[in-house]
C-alpha cells in the first residue's frame, strides 16, 4: 500500500537538496581550489597619473592542486584606481579568483607610504580573507622589484620563506613581526602609531648596497653591507605617524624598540671595551621580564621612565680574557649600560622629537593618570608625545662567556 | 511541554545557551561602544544587579512554588491578563530568535558564503531547529548540555589564545566615560542577562524545583563570567571597537590565534561550536514560545504549533531589508525589549501577585 506521507516526505527532502545544491553552489565554485589563484604576497606601488600598480606573487600549482617546489615566482601587475579594482581586474584576466587567504607578505612602496596609506590598509583589512597576521613591509625600492627578488635562497617554497624570515626578530632584534592586524589596531588607536618592516634591496648579488655605517648595528635595508643571491631585505623599521610614513630606524634603533615592547628574546650587542675605547666587546642580551615603564605629567608634559633589565653573556673571545674576574665583569656590566642607556634615550627621542610618533604604545602607560576617555582624548597624547621627556634606566648582568671563561 | 523534567544541570546550561547568540553576533561591540574602557567594570556592576534582581525573584517566587509566570499572571489578573503576558512573551521569543537569526547569517554570508543567499542559510537552521524538535525537547536540553562547555573551552581558548596579543592597561582610564556612562546609562547593558526570562518559565519542568534559586543564581554569575571572559577578550586585544563596528567581533579575535605556523584558523572550529549552540537557542526559544501557547490555549500536542513557529521565525528573519536595519532592530530595539519584557514586566506581574497573595492571605 503506498503510503502518501512517505512519499510527500522524500518529496520535499529531494526539492530542498536540489534547492540547497544550487544555491551553495556558487560560494563553493568560487572558493573552489580549481577556481583559485592563491597569491603569498601582495605589493602596492604608486604608477604614473596618481593610480596603484598592484603586483601580485601567485603560488604555482599543480593541476592535482598541490603546491609546485619551485622558488621562481609567478608576478603579474595590474594599474588600477583602487585595490578592489585591481583584483578584480586580475580575476578576469587570470580566469580565476585571486584568493588572499594565503597572502603573507603586503608590500608598499616608500613613496606611497609617505602619502598615506590609510585607505589601502581599510580595505585590504575589510577583505575577509587576509589574514590580520599577514606581515606588511614598506619598500625601499618599487614593490615589484623587492618582490622579484625575495626568492629565498635556502628555502624551497617562496611562502615558507615569508612565514619564516620575521621570526628572526626574536633572536637578532633587527626586523620585526610586523603585522597588518597590528598596524590597522595602531592606526584607529588614539595613544599609538603604526610600524612595518622596512624591506629594501641590495644593487646586485655580487655588490653590497652603500653602506655608511661605522658601526655594524647601524644598518638597515638597502644600506647594509650583506652580499647573496638574495638580493631583497628586511632589516629596520619603517614608522609611521598615523597613516603617513615619518621614517626609519636602523638595526640597532629597532632592537631598542622590540626590548620597550618585549618582543625580542635574545640579541647581539657591540659595546665599546672598558679598557679599550678602540676595541669592542660583543655580548648577547637577555631582557629580563622586570621591565618597568612609569608615565607620569610634568607641567602637562609626559615623564616617561623606563628600567630595563638585561642578562648577558660575552660572545666575543680575546687572547688574555679574564671573564672570571668579577671587577672585569663589573666594569663591562657598566660600560654595557652606558651604551645601552644612551642607545635608548637616542632611539626615543629620536621617534618623538623627530618622527612625532608613538610605535612603542607608550600612551597606554599614561591612561591611568586619567579618570575617564574624555579626559584622555582632551589631553591628546599624540600631540604631546613629541614633548615627553625620557629618564632611562638600565640594569645589566653580565656572566662570563660560554665555553672559555679566560684564555 | 515534555513529559520529562528537566535535571539542575541542564536548566543552567539551557539559559546559558542563551547569551552565547548574544556573545557571539553585536553584544560585546555594545558593551565596548557604550562603556569603552570601563566596559569590565560595568559587566561585573550589572552582574551584581542582575544578581539581586533574581535574589528578588527568587523571593517572590517563594509563594508560588512549581508555579511559572503564567500561572501567576493568571492568578493576578485572570485568563485576560494570562493571555496578554503569554502573548508577549511569544512575540518577544518569536522577534528576538528571528532578528538574531538574521544577524548570524549574515555574518557567515560575509565570512563563508559570499555569493549564497542568505535566505538559503536562515532556511538551513531553520530545517535544523525542525527537526530537533522532532525528536523532542529533552534532546535540545541535552545537546546544549554537551555543547555549552564547549562554547565555555573555546571562550577560554579565545582568551588564553590571544594573551600575546593583549594589553591590559586597556582597563584604564577607569571610569570609560564618565561615571555617569558607566552606571546609569550603562544600565542599558542589563538587557544581555536576556537568559533570565526563561527562567520564568522553568518551574513546572524543574525535576527539583526547589532547587530554581541555585539555578538563577548560577546562571547569572556564569553569565557574566562568560560575558567578562569574551568582552575582555575583545577590549585587551582591539583598540579599533570603539570606533569601527565589525560584523562578528568575537570571530575577528579568532582570527588571530596561532600556535607557530601549524596550528592556524581556528575560527572554523569556533564557528562550527557557536553554529550548533545557536541551533540550541533557536529551538529554546520556539519550544518557549510553543510551550506559553499551549498552555494559554490548553491544547495537548504541540507539534503543528511548533511548525507555524518555525515558520514565523523564517518569515520574521527576511523582513529587514538588510543588515543594516537588523542590525539598527537588534542593536536599538531589541535590547530595550529584553530589559522591558525581561526585567520589568516580569517582576512587575511577581510583586503585584505578591500584593495580591499577601492581601488573600490577610481576608483569609
Amino acid at each position: 500500500m503506498i503510503n502518501i506521507n512517505n512519499i510527500l516526505t522524500k518529496i520535499v527532502i529531494l526539492v530542498l537538496v536540489i534547492i540547497f545544491i544550487s544555491s551553495f553552489s556558487a560560494s563553493y565554485n568560487t572558493l573552489n581550489l580549481d577556481n583559485s589563484a592563491f597569491v603569498v604576497a601582495l605589493g602596492v606601488d604608486k604608477s604614473e597619473a596618481d593610480k596603484l600598480e598592484l603586483t601580485f606573487e601567485f603560488l604555482a600549482t599543480s593541476p592535482s592542486g598541490e603546491s609546485v617546489s619551485e622558488t621562481k615566482p609567478v608576478l603579474n601587475s595590474v594599474q588600477c584606481s583602487s585595490i578592489t579594482n585591481g583584483i578584480n581586474i586580475m580575476n578576469s584576466y587570470l580566469g580565476k579568483k585571486v584568493n588572499l587567504s594565503h597572502c603573507k607578505l603586503i608590500i608598499f612602496s616608500e613613496e606611497l607610504a609617505s602619502e598615506g596609506i590609510s585607505n589601502e590598509v581599510y580595505s585590504l583589512v575589510n577583505e575577509v580573507q587576509i589574514r590580520p597576521s599577514a606581515n606588511i613591509v614598506v619598500s625601499k625600492c618599487n614593490t615589484k622589484y623587492y618582490i622579484e627578488n625575495s626568492i629565498p635562497s635556502l628555502e624551497s617554497l617562496i611562502p615558507r620563506y615569508y612565514d619564516i624570515f620575521p621570526n628572526t626578530s626574536k633572536y637578532t632584534g633587527y626586523t620585526c613581526d610586523a603585522t597588518i592586524g597590528d598596524f590597522f589596531n595602531a592606526l584607529i588607536c588614539n595613544y599609538c602609531d603604526p610600524y612595518a618592516i622596512l624591506g629594501g634591496t641590495t644593487n646586485s648579488e655580487n655588490e653590497s648596497s652603500q653602506s655608511n655605517s661605522s658601526d655594524d648595528s647601524t644598518i638597515k635595508s638597502s644600506e647594509s653591507p650583506i652580499t647573496g643571491n638574495r638580493l631583497s631585505q628586511n632589516i629596520g623599521l619603517a614608522v609611521f605617524n598615523d597613516d603617513k610614513l615619518a621614517g626609519e630606524l636602523n638595526a640597532i634603533e629597532t632592537i631598542c624598540f622590540l626590548s620597550i615592547k618585549k618582543e625580542v628574546d635574545n640579541f647581539l650587542v657591540s659595546i665599546p671595551s672598558p679598557n679599550d675605547s678602540n676595541s669592542k666587546i660583543d655580548i648577547y642580551l637577555t631582557p629580563n621580564s622586570t621591565h618597568n615603564i612609569n608615565v607620569s605629567l610634568v607641567n602637562g608634559s609626559p615623564y616617561i621612565k623606563l628600567k630595563l633589565d638585561f642578562s648577558g653573556k660575552i660572545y666575543s673571545m680575546t687572547r688574555n680574557s679574564e671573564y672570571l674576574d668579577i671587577n672585569i665583569l663589573n666594569s663591562i656590566s657598566d660600560s654595557c649600560n652606558n651604551y645601552l642607556e644612551s642607545q635608548f634615550s637616542s632611539y626615543l627621542y629620536k621617534t618623538s622629537t623627530v618622527f612625532e610618533s608613538d610605535i612603542n604604545e607608550l600612551g597606554s602607560y599614561c591612561l591611568s593618570n586619567f579618570l575617564t576617555t574624555s579626559d584622555f582624548n582632551n589631553y591628546n597624547w599624540l600631540d604631546n608625545y613629541k614633548n615627553a621627556t625620557f629618564d632611562v634606566e638600565i640594569n645589566t648582568v653580565i656572566d662570563s662567556g660560554f665555553l672559555l671563561t679566560q684564555t | 511541554m515534555t513529559k520529562q523534567k528537566i535535571s539542575t544541570v541542564s536548566a543552567v546550561m539551557l539559559t546559558l545557551s542563551i547569551v552565547v547568540s548574544y556573545i557571539t553576533s553585536s553584544l560585546p561591540r555594545t558593551f565596548i561602544n557604550e562603556t569603552k574602557s570601563a566596559t569590565l567594570l560595568n559587566i561585573i556592576y550589572i552582574t551584581m544587579i542582575v544578581l539581586f534582581i533574581i535574589l528578588l525573584f527568587c523571593k517572590l517566587l517563594k509563594k508560588f512554588p512549581g508555579l511559572d509566570l503564567l500561572d501567576i499572571s493568571k492568578f493576578l489578573g485572570g485568563n485576560t491578563l494570562r493571555n496578554i503576558v503569554g502573548t508577549l512573551f511569544i512575540a518577544y521569543f518569536i522577534i528576538s530568535s528571528s532578528i538574531m537569526l538574521r544577524n548570524f547569517c549574515e555574518g557567515l554570508v560575509v565570512v563563508y558564503y559570499p555569493l549564497t543567499n542568505y535566505i538559503f542559510i536562515i532556511l538551513m537552521f531553520i530545517i535544523s531547529i525542525a527537526l530537533t524538535n522532532r525528536l523532542g525537547f529533552q534532546s535540545t536540553i541535552n545537546t546544549a548540555s554537551i555543547v555549552f562547555p564547549l562554547v565555555l573551552i573555546s571562550a577560554i581558548l579565545l582568551f588564553c589564545g590571544n594573551l600575546d596579543n593583549f594589553s591590559f592597561r586597556k582597563i584604564y582610564p577607569v571610569l570609560g566615560d564618565g561615571a555617569y556612562n558607566t552606571f546609569v546609562l550603562g544600565l542599558k547593558n542589563i538587557g544581555a542577562f536576556g537568559g533570565i526570562c526563561y527562567l520564568y518559565f522553568l518551574p513546572p519542568m524543574l525535576k527539583e524545583p526547589e532547587k530554581l534559586k541555585k539555578i538563577a543564581i548560577i546562571s547569572v554569575i556564569s553569565t557574566g563570567f562568560f560575558i567578562l571572559l569574551c568582552v575582555g577578550t575583545l577590549l585587551f586585544m582591539f583598540s579599533f571597537f570603539t570606533t569601527t563596528d565589525e560584523i562578528m567581533p568575537l570571530f575577528s579575535a579568532a582570527r588571530h590565534i596561532e600556535f607557530g605556523t601549524f596550528f592556524q584558523r581556528f575560527e572554523s572550529v569556533f564557528l562550527l561550536i557557536w553554529i550548533i549552540s545557536f541551533c540550541c537557542y533557536l529551538s529554546i526559544s520556539c519550544k518557549f514560545a510553543t510551550h506559553i501557547f499551549n498552555k494559554m490555549l490548553n491544547l495537548s500536542d504541540m507539534r503543528p504549533i511548533l511548525n507555524i513557529f518555525i515558520i514565523l521565525i523564517f518569515a520574521i528573519s527576511l523582513l529587514p531589508k538588510n543588515y543594516a536595519v537588523s542590525n539598527f532592530v537588534e542593536t536599538h530595539i531589541y535590547r530595550y525589549l529584553r530589559i522591558a519584557v525581561g526585567f520589568i514586566l516580569g517582576m512587575t506581574i511577581l510583586i503585584l501577585a505578591n500584593f495580591k497573595k499577601r492581601k488573600v492571605g490577610d481576608k483569609h
